[in-house]
């Protein structure tokens, strides 16, 4: 049984459409993600889903309440991380975690949230001298003190350096093993890609695709590129016979051979045959980045110069 | 411990960390008062200006609301207008708690720095320079009170209307300086010529000065007086709650 159920979300802002008939169901245990791009309705979505707005149309369960008429018991149940929320300069993290847990029927034991948020010997710091990844740790500390069923979680690694996301990342990971529901907003595909059990794609106020990211890639084809310099050169025309193959690009001495089905078996017996050595040989498969781009209709960047034949 | 204790409990230490406001709100009237009665010559003197009166009797209600409007308009709004711009309010939205219970433990904890304040002034002054301790004590606590309503509700509604805390900062000190000039700190309302009385007897510090000089020296308050700051406490007090918005 699903734990939220949002059925045609619809909300406007100054008569636009921000969130524009948004339908999905977020099941017990998964690790469910909204990604879009900016202004895709993802915050507008989940602060509906939190309660904090009022949708204009459409329907929300959460755990079987309405976010707007059973405040008080959804807040009891429901955590959550704000995007762009901080706290008070100079308040201490043992005290901020102490305050929040006294809001709550059924708080957790918030020095074990913060030993296991790696933030224990924190306890005594103000919050101004927490880093960017202390700070958002401490945001999902907050977030869980409450014991909640349901962790909403918005762009928390935004602005984040790689080692501090990654360090969030498995904080996410034991959240889940923990067995809280984890709604998570974000516009990293890695991020999304590492965590996500469903990934909700948003785009321009709608649902573009909802879909396992194995799913996700699949749906916009299972191209595969090889990528290597053939040590003496080989006409185009010799690799596009090739039934497999779509494209062959230069970048450079580079070639870029395009194609799906058995197409590395193909071009690697083909340069076998005529003792071409594929130096430098990398094989590379379409992305949850990929398959995003292609979903939102947003153009994808090109490293250097390729031209393209054919 | 109930949530609203812990919140007020926890506002209280922020407040206690920030040693500019200690200082403002809770020593520096009762400084300035001491300091004005040690410096200036003749201020413990009686004065045919004042009528009879010395400038330190004067100057001991001036004091009190002086620092009345430096929590409610100086330091006040700014917290609130940070407390929204940094999404606190928000956030407490999605908790069991209320953000009002963040706004009424704000409200408690500038009102114990009030207390303790005026307690340090009023004390001050007596034993310093021989003011009499408060002669009509009940209508003398109860002025106290109706200022302090009235100018932390106007600290609310600039703290409501303020998005940033630069523009708390800004709003809070242009309606502290009007207001401190009508209250009569640089110019003493027994001095003042009969316009700008009127017009000072209208704003709630005016009246609060007045009310507290009455009640300190054995005169029950006048009733136009008290009016002026229940209507203010009440009219901008639920002006503030109407626009008051949590982000």
């Amino acid at each position: 049984m699903p734990v939220i159920e949002v059925e045609n979300l619809t909300k406007a802002y100054d008569g636009t459409k921000v969130v524009d008939g948004i339908s999905f169901d977020v099941a017990e245990g998964e690790i469910f993600g909204i990604v879009g791009p900016n202004g895709a309705g993802k915050t507008t979505t989940v602060e509906s889903v939190e309660g904090l707005r009022q949708p204009d149309a459409g329907s929300i369960r959460v755990l079987g309440l309405d976010p707007m008429h059973d405040r008080y018991e959804l807040t009891q149940r429901v955590g959550a991380q704000l995007q762009e929320s901080r706290l008070q300069d100079r308040i201490k993290v043992g005290e901020a975690l102490e305050l929040y847990a006294s809001f709550y029927d059924q708080p957790a034991d918030w020095h074990e949230l913060l030993d296991r948020l790696g933030l224990n010997g924190k306890a005594g710091a103000s919050y101004s001298s927490l880093s960017g990844g202390q700070k958002q740790r401490l945001a999902v500390a907050l977030a869980l003190v409450g014991s909640p069923e349901i962790a909403i979680l918005d762009e928390l690694t935004t602005g984040l350096d790689p080692q501090a996301r990654r360090s969030v990342w498995e904080n996410i990971e034991q959240i889940k093993e923990a067995g809280v529901t984890v709604v998570l907003v974000t516009h990293f595909m890695e991020e999304a890609e590492r965590l996500c059990d469903r990934i909700m794609v948003v785009d321009r106020g709608k649902v573009v695709a909802t879909d396992t990211p194995a799913g996700l890639v699949g749906r916009v084809g299972a191209e595969q590129r090889l990528r290597f310099r053939p040590s003496v050169p080989i006409e185009d025309a010799d690799l596009t016979a090739l039934p497999e193959v779509t494209s062959v690009k230069h970048s450079g001495s580079q070639l870029i051979v395009a194609g799906t089905g058995n197409i590395v078996h193909a071009v690697t017996s083909l340069l076998a045959q005529r003792r071409v050595i594929a130096e430098e040989l990398r094989i590379e498969q379409n992305s949850l980045e990929d398959a995003y781009l292609a979903l939102t209709g947003a153009e994808a960047i090109s490293n250097g110069p390729e031209t393209e034949v054919n | 411990m109930s949530a609203t204790m812990k919140l007020t409990r926890t506002e209280g230490r922020l407040f206690a960390r920030d040693p500019i406001a200690l200082f403002f709100g809770l020593v520096f009237p009762g400084i300035l008062l001491i300091a004005l009665g040690y410096l200036f010559p003749g201020f413990d003197e009686p004065s045919a200006d004042l009528d009879g009166k010395r400038y330190i009797d004067v100057y001991g209600p001036i004091v009190l609301v002086l620092g009345l409007a430096t929590l409610g308009l100086v330091t006040l709004p700014p917290i609130l207008a940070t407390y929204r711009q940094f999404g606190i309010l928000r956030r407490l939205r999605t908790t069991p708690v209320h953000p009002a219970r963040l706004l009424w433990a704000q409200l408690a904890v500038h009102g114990v720095v009030a207390i303790v304040a005026a307690a340090f002034a009023v004390g001050g002054a007596v034993l310093a320079f021989d003011v009499p301790v408060p002669e009509r004590p009940i209508w003398f606590v109860l002025s106290f009170l109706l200022a302090a309503a009235s100018i932390f509700s106007i600290g609310l509604l600039v703290g409501a209307l303020a998005r940033t805390t630069t523009a708390g900062q800004a709003i809070g000190m242009g309606v502290y300086f009007p207001m401190l000039f009508l209250a009569g700190v640089w110019v003493p309302r027994v001095i003042m010529p009969d316009a700008l009385l009127t017009v000072s007897d209208l704003t709630p510090l005016g009246s609060a000065v007045q009310a507290l000089e009455d009640s300190w020296f054995g005169i029950t308050p006048s009733a136009m007086n008290l009016a002026v700051m229940v209507v203010w406490a009440v009219i901008v007090g639920l002006l503030a709650v109407r626009v008051f918005r949590w982000e």
